[in-house]
């Protein structure tokens, strides 16, 4: 049996210093997005969601508390194995020590850290990079180049991003609202969150099977969505064609909902497109921001604590719903056997992705 | 995995299969401009283009010159791109904007992520395919045929695949126009000839 299986390694949020702890911020439906002031180009006031306790040196500093909690749940024969690499995810990297290259040092950090045999992979492709970088640790384990791969992702908070994101006008001026009518954009996030797929169960924690994965381009527009979501939709059909399940299967959809008019109005027609509008879904941009990087990781940790706990997530930020197309949007928390779940992601560069996970059953 | 054709970008010229294809001989320091003007390629967006973005473009649209693209479906060609300094000419700009001049251009922060040459590519091009980009120290071709093989699929045997760097040293693209074949080596000697 190639089962691929998948499990949380560690999760450092503005809303939880570890896997617990996030879990239990998100069942509270706590949200870390707070209003900093003058942080804007100009100092305007905005809502951004950042880790207080790191300070200086944030980007390597997050990412050894990552390491840290990653270390008390991976064991240290697999990750000293030569058959383990790492992966990241990041758009930015260590982007507040520019114009220093800031993804030269990750590799050497983390070998040095994890005591790995194997230099890290590092992967950039914009708001996709997490999904991407899942996707690619399952095929370099159906390939056989290595039993386990763990993937991190990782972004901070950055003026350089802040100020792009502002210029862009995709700064919302209030708490996110994905697929909310008066939704007027994203609140910027960080994380620094690890993900690690294997042949085998690693440890006691939760598992949970990675059945497939793909990319696709929207080849349309470099910042903003295609319309009828071309890329997301062909991604997801790809997506589930590799998993070889129906559409209907799918119980819960996790969706990149950044609370930008473009984004979630695009999501919609391409879940509409997929027969997808009765399918429950949330984003959970509103309880971390758009982490980036990390988004994809992070969030797809979520879904394993959904699938864990049978318990879906409330849609933070949604009063009344603001897109063309149906969708049935998480209201509050509520208990569900979930089987199969899609996650989804889009990104700057016209990059859509997706993977579909599934609950282990006994023949698993 | 073969090589279905290999073009090579820097100052002095462009190589399509081992064929000299632009040369640079003015005295223009905008010579990529020139490099577009020669293709007869009808594209205003390039002018608004970041260096790494027109320097993919400049290689897929003269790898066009060998290779009839319109043969493939929309979906059947994989993009994947890799360089070691990410988005720095576009990321030295914003920040020298914000630092240094006062002000914050959209115009160039939209091009502060390396994966936005592919998003050029896939418009101009209409492909749909996988996309992905590494950021590697090195041109290493052993680790991206390792990552490139992974994408290939049934309905996808094809892959553009870019190393592109534009930095204050140097401006250079190599990429190939590769195809998924299990029977023949990759020709190191024949890519060795353009390093």
């Amino acid at each position: 049996m190639n089962n691929i299986y998948i499990t949380s390694g560690s999760c450092i949020t503005p809303i939880g210093n570890n896997i617990s702890s996030t879990k239990n911020a998100l069942k509270n439906n706590l949200s870390g997005i707070k209003l900093h002031q003058e942080i804007g180009f100009n100092s305007e006031d905005f809502y951004v969601s950042k880790i207080d306790k790191i300070t200086d040196n944030r980007f390597f500093s997050l990412l050894n508390l990552s390491c840290i909690e990653l270390k008390n749940n991976c064991p240290s024969n697999i990750l000293n194995s030569e058959k383990t690499i790492v992966l990241v995810s990041s758009t930015k990297g260590d982007i507040n020590n520019f114009p220093t290259n800031p993804f030269e040092k990750i590799g050497p950090f983390l070998i040095k850290n994890l005591k790995l045999k194997n230099d890290p992979i590092i992967i950039s492709n914009a708001c996709i990079s997490g999904v991407v970088a899942i996707n690619h640790a399952a095929k370099l384990i159906k390939s056989n180049q290595f039993d386990h791969v763990i993937v991190f992702g990782i972004d901070i908070v950055s003026d350089f991003v802040l100020y792009g994101f502002q210029s862009l006008f995709a700064l919302s001026n209030e708490i996110t609202k994905p697929f909310d009518k008066n939704r007027n954009g994203i609140n910027l996030g960080e994380a620094c969150c690890s993900i690690i797929l294997s042949k085998e169960k690693i440890n006691q924690k939760y598992h949970a099977l990675y059945l497939g994965g793909s990319s696709s381009n929207d080849a349309n527009h470099i910042s903003g969505p295609s319309r009828t979501g071309e890329g997301l939709y062909r991604s997801i059909i790809k997506t589930i064609s590799i998993a070889k399940i129906n559409i209907s299967d799918i119980d819960y959809i996790s969706a990149h909902g950044t609370g930008t008019i473009y984004n979630d109005e695009m999501e919609s027609n391409a879940f509409d497109r997929l027969q997808l509008s009765d399918k429950d879904i949330n984003s959970l941009k509103g309880y971390f921001g758009h982490t980036l990087g990390a988004a994809g990781i992070l969030e797809t940790i979520v879904c394993l604590f959904s699938m864990e706990e049978k318990l879906l997530f409330k849609s933070l930020g949604l009063e009344n719903i603001g897109v063309s197309k149906p969708l049935k949007i998480i209201p509050n928390n509520f208990s569900k056997d979930i089987n199969y779940v899609l996650k989804t992601a889009s990104g700057f560069g016209g990059g859509n992705a997706s993977l579909l996970l599934k609950t282990l059953n006994n023949e698993n | 995995m073969k090589i279905k054709a290999i073009c090579k970008i820097d100052s002095n010229e462009i190589i399509v299969n081992e064929q000299v294809v632009y040369y640079n001989n003015s005295s223009s320091t905008d010579w990529k401009k020139i490099a577009y003007q020669q293709l007869n390629f009808d594209y205003p967006k390039f002018h608004k283009m970041d260096n790494l973005s027109k320097l993919a473009v400049l290689g897929v649209k003269y790898i066009e010159q060998a290779v009839d693209f319109s043969s493939f479906k929309d979906d059947e060609i994989n993009m994947i791109f890799a360089n070691k300094n990410s988005s720095y000419c576009s990321d030295i700009k914003h920040y020298t904007n914000y630092t240094k001049n006062n002000l914050v251009s959209p115009a160039d922060f939209v091009y502060t992520l390396p994966n936005i040459l592919i998003g050029e590519i896939a418009i101009m091009q209409k492909w749909y395919g996988e996309n992905n980009f590494f950021i590697h120290d090195n041109f290493d071709m052993n680790f991206f045929l390792n990552q490139i093989n992974l994408y290939f699929c049934e309905n996808s045997k094809y892959c553009i695949f870019g190393w592109i760097e534009s930095n204050e040293e140097e401006e250079k693209a190599i990429i190939l126009f590769l195809e998924q074949d299990n029977k023949s080596n990759f020709d190191f000697n024949r890519l060795n000839n353009y390093l």
